[in-house]
């Protein structure tokens, strides 16, 4: 029972009549261990065992070995790219630059083909996720507030095109595009890519989740489709909409069979495309190819630092929410 | 379409079930004070969407059936002539759809488990509260900014058989059909893990703290906990995932171009790369005829993920 | 044996402090409540119980054995969580069957472990829903899930985090009943969080009020309410709370106090004597207020009637005084009072508490 030690301590108000309350109420109710015997092994002294830093390091070095993994052929890549070719070879091929050009970007840039491949595959980009979202916004309107005769079959005939994938309709397409002649031009890249199911999806998923309060009121202060749309709908999906540029950026810069197939001359290869063909003519000039590869996907690395948050909904968001 | 997982759930799952709209008003009712009708305005807005899937996706699939239907000599000055389903018997059953078929098959075997496991040890890796967890959860999800060309101009540097690191190392050679397409496919498996470690690790956070707990409490050690009760919740993601990396296999194009052009002796020809056909070795109803049976294929996986996904019976409340 | 003790326990969390020297005894089959707002530290010292903390100082005990040191499936302790953590993939009978099934070192045979589940799931009226998922359930359901899994076990001790803050007011009120029922039927040791006032009133033994990390008081519900330790439970228990007005002692003898205040004068039964001229907090419960008969004794608080709250069975009357805001209660058949009206209030001696202004603590 009570000790000469308080239950708490004394400093902090409240403790000592705590006892007397428990008292009053008849009920024994605090017990200082003080007099039992406690072995001192009982005890663990808090986060300094020697489990908890061999776990820590056991940690550290997992992730690293990891990052090594996945760091190595990126290393491989910049080496490679600053590297005279000739040199590196006749050195044996090692672990290190050899014989630093760093001026194979600019080489890239202004002799091969690189400057114009990635100023076509911007203009291609800025196309398509700019028109892809204009689409499917208005199509996930249509969906999410609207009730019209056949809409099942409607969305049916969207959802459809899942089977058909570029891939698939590859070979049809570039006879189409060749008949009309959008053979090698901006119109013949993008067209193909102006409308998309996955936009449409996500997009009306977004809008689906406003609440119909808020569509009611929007109705009640007089808000036509239009300003409902643009002032209300839109920017409560920001988030959706955001991870949705994301991902269609994301796809649409890193496309390959389609530009290449709607292609058949160097001046309009995109950036991808033109990996394959820079530098290939001659081993001398292999590093123009690996130095293009490394601005190829500057722009991406760029996105994954500032938008993480949104590629990662983006790409998640197929999987989580079903 | 891109090299982005478009395979949304979304899609197969959701239904064109409309929203829980006010009941609809009678016709002299207005709502939204506006001048068109309801129909017509959803007509006018899901215009755009439909004329580009009904020119870029719905009538290349009328064309293929007609290209595929009809002989068409590699010279484009000849006329065609019917040929009925011949052609697409034919080569449907012949070896070249065969061997494309065997090596997109071989692809999905070397790139789905192997992404799977490797995407899941990244995750579950990082998938704690340490210092400095943030810079190698950004390494980890770094390829994410790789496309599948930059990825095979990567892997040059590795495995080309000249000028690769690992030129040497006989299960990586490029000039052995077997170990070339492995070698091909490892590729993919780098280039795809930053996605599957945010998809995984993602899931991984969507795991309730207090789910594990009582797992502890019930007594289950670190081991058992991950395999009974945080894969099994975050199995969704994991299906996701894999058929995301089914369909990427599926559809393999510019690794192959890039890193083997198909060779060793046509041993890295996935279905894509024989439709495809850079060198123009096959005529317009043979390629027509692949696209089919690619068709056909991306069908079935499609059809696999609604089966599945819509069974899906334990994602939570 | 069920018994857990705390002996100047603490956790921090870094800097944060976050149990602060707890040091209270949970008796062997009592039903202790760990009451306190929102950040209290009232989770963090049930999960040092449940082994999912880690104790940063002082020893705790189940039973004799000191736990600070042993993993938490080897406690003997089962814990319902706020969100009852169920397994999403396995069936109800799976998840009740779940803690017998994953020690390995003590599993029973699958025969005596279906038994252990059917009578489980009996108790709690879950027979129908065993080969369901948590998915397919309603809350309630999966709140008793949450329990089966944890009486399924008959550990020494059963932890509760907020076990029904997920439920309609309701099912609540009922689970409440059940809760206690189920407690007077097994006999353990129950050690149940909640911030809510009128869970810890009706279903515990004992309450441990805790505030900033410090135990405050313990004590049976009755004991507490009536003889608050200090000011933070005196404002903490109660509703509407208790009012609170400031003044002096103006005569302290035989037993008995007086305060006076800006508002009037009140005595209070007191068997300390305080000094003359020193400052108190009175404290009174709005039902030992009453109006006052006798106009002209010249005692009684004078307060200025300003709203009137009707609940039916009593009225809440709120009136200013002094600066000061007074509730008091009145039944339904009293005489009605108007708004605006100057009225007179009696408090009744063994109602009236006095705290020291400074220490907060209670002087009689
Ligand atoms: N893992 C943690 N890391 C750092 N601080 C923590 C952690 N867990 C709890 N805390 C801090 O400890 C204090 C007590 O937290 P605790 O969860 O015990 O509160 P609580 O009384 O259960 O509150 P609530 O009623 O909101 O659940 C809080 O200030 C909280 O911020
Ligand atoms: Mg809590």
């Amino acid at each position: 029972m009570a000790t000469d030690k308080p239950i708490t301590n004394p400093e902090f108000p409240g403790t000592d009549s705590a006892e007397t309350a428990s008292a009053n109420a008849g009920t024994p109710t605090v017990e200082s261990a003080q007099g039992k015997a406690v072995v001192a092994s009982d005890l663990r002294p808090p986060k300094k065992s020697a489990r908890h830093y061999l776990g820590l390091t056991g940690s550290y070095l997992l992730l690293t070995s990891l990052s090594v993994v996945i760091l190595f052929p990126i290393y491989m890549l910049i080496l490679r790219a600053v590297s005279s070719p000739l040199a590196y070879i006749s050195a044996g091929q090692p672990l290190h630059p050899v014989d630093i050009q760093w001026d194979v970007f600019k080489v890239a840039f202004v002799d091969a083909n690189l400057g114009r491949a990635m100023g076509l595959s911007f203009v291609v980009t800025m196309i398509i996720v700019t028109a892809q979202l204009v689409t499917a916004t208005l199509a996930a309107y249509a969906f999410a507030f609207l009730e019209f005769p056949f809409k099942n079959v409607f969305f049916g005939l969207i959802v459809g095109t899942l089977l058909l994938p570029i891939e698939v309709t590859l070979i049809a397409n570039v006879e189409t595009i060749r008949r009309i002649g959008m053979l090698n031009s901006v119109q013949g890249l993008t067209l193909p890519f102006l409308a998309t199911a996955v936009g449409i999806f996500l997009i009306r998923q977004g809008f689906l989740g406003i609440p119909s309060e808020i569509r009611d009121a929007s109705n009640l202060d007089g808000y036509g489709h239009f300003r409902f749309m643009f002032k209300v709908a839109l920017p409560m999906s920001k988030p959706i909409v955001g991870s949705f540029i994301v991902i269609s950026f994301l796809g649409a810069w890193n496309q390959y069979v389609w530009p290449r197939f709607a292609t058949d001359r160097q001046k309009w290869q995109t950036v991808q495309v033109a990996l394959k063909t820079i530098g290939s003519e001659n081993p001398e000039r292999l590093n123009l190819s690996f130095a293009a590869a490394i601005v190829a996907a500057l722009p991406l690395l760029v996105l994954l630092i500032f938008f993480q948050r949104q590629i990662v909904r983006g790409l998640t968001a197929g999987a989580v929410k079903g | 379409m891109s090299d982005i997982p478009t395979t949304s759930t979304e899609a197969t799952a959701g239904s064109p079930d409309a929203p829980a709209m006010p009941v609809p008003l009678g016709k002299g009712v207005r709502r939204f004070g506006r001048r068109l009708s309801d129909s017509a305005l959803a007509y006018l807005l899901l215009l755009p969407s439909l004329i580009v899937f009904g020119v870029f996706a719905y009538y290349p699939l009328y064309r293929l059936f007609w290209y595929a239907t009809h002989h068409q000599s590699r010279f484009r000055n000849r006329p065609a002539t019917y040929v009925g389903f011949s052609q697409i018997r034919d080569t449907l059953t012949g070896t070249d759809f065969k061997d494309g078929l065997l090596h997109s098959g071989l692809f999905m075997v070397y790139t789905v488990p192997l992404g799977l496991i490797l995407g899941i040890l990244l995750a579950v890796s990082a998938h704690r509260r340490l210092k400095g967890i943030k810079i190698f959860q950004t390494i980890f999800s770094s390829t994410v900014a790789s496309s599948v060309a930059v990825a095979s101009v990567v892997f040059l540097t590795l495995v080309n058989a000249e000028i690769g690191y690992f030129r040497d190392v006989s299960w990586l050679s490029l000039k052995n059909p077997t170990s070339a397409l492995f070698a091909v496919s490892l590729s993919a498996v780098w280039q795809n893990l930053g996605l599957t470690f945010i998809v995984v690790l993602a899931a991984l956070q969507t795991v309730p703290d207090e789910l594990i707990e009582a797992a502890t409490l019930d007594g289950y050690g670190a081991i058992r906990r991950f395999f009974k009760i945080t894969v099994p919740t975050i199995s969704p993601a994991l299906l996701f995932l894999a058929i995301v990396l089914v369909v990427f296999a599926l559809q393999a194009y510019a690794q192959i171009e890039i890193l083997t052009g198909g060779g060793p002796s046509g041993g890295t020809e996935t279905l894509l790369f024989k439709i495809a056909d850079p060198s123009g070795v096959r005529s317009l109803g043979e390629k027509a005829s692949l696209s089919l049976g690619l068709f056909v294929l991306t069908a079935v996986v499609a059809g696999a993920q609604f089966g599945i996904m819509s069974k899906r019976v334990h994602y939570g409340d | 044996m069920g018994a857990v003790t705390f002996d100047e326990v603490t956790k921090k969390f870094g800097d944060v402090v976050a149990v602060d020297r707890f040091s209270v005894r949970i008796e062997d089959g009592e039903f202790m409540v760990l009451l306190g707002p929102s950040g209290c530290g009232k989770s963090t010292a049930l999960r040092m119980i449940a082994g999912l903390e880690e104790v940063s100082g002082g020893i705790l005990s189940i039973g004799e054995r000191v736990v600070n040191n042993v993993a938490a499936r080897d406690r003997d302790i089962a814990m319902v969580f706020q969100s009852y953590a169920l397994y999403p993939h396995m069936t109800v009978a799976k998840n009740i069957e779940s803690p017998l099934a994953a020690n390995r070192k003590v599993r029973l045979p699958a025969a005596e472990r279906a038994t252990r589940v059917a009578e489980a799931a009996e108790i709690l009226g879950l027979t129908d829903y065993l080969g369901r998922k948590p998915g397919e359930l309603s809350g309630g359901q999966r709140q008793r899930v949450a329990l089966a899994r944890a009486i399924v076990r008959r550990p020494e001790v059963f932890l509760m985090d907020e076990p029904l803050s997920n439920l309609d007011a309701k099912l609540r009120t009922q689970t409440r009943l059940e809760l206690v029922d189920l407690h007077r039927r097994l006999g353990t040791t129950f050690v149940y969080v909640t911030h809510d006032q009128v869970e810890a009133m009706t279903m515990a033994d004992r309450i441990v009020v805790i505030n900033e990390g410090r135990i405050q008081q313990v004590g049976a519900p009755q004991a507490v309410y009536e003889s608050p330790a200090n000011l933070f439970v005196a404002t903490f228990i109660g509703s509407p709370p208790m009012n609170l007005i400031s003044g002096k002692v103006s005569a302290s003898a035989g037993g008995s106090v007086e305060v006076t205040t800006d508002a009037g004068t009140v005595t209070s039964t007191c068997s300390a004597s305080l000094s003359k001229g020193a400052d108190v907090v009175v404290g009174i419960r709005p039902e030992h207020l009453s109006l006052s008969e006798t106009t002209s004794s010249g005692k009684g608080l004078r307060a200025k009637v300003e709203n009137i709250e009707l609940l039916g069975h009593e009225r809440h009357v709120i009136c200013s005084a002094a600066g000061s805001k007074i509730v008091f209660r009145q039944a339904n058949d009293a005489a009605p009072v108007a708004l605006g009206q100057e009225v007179t209030l009696d408090a009744e001696p063994d109602g009236t508490h006095l705290f020291d202004p400074t220490s907060t603590q209670r002087l009689n």
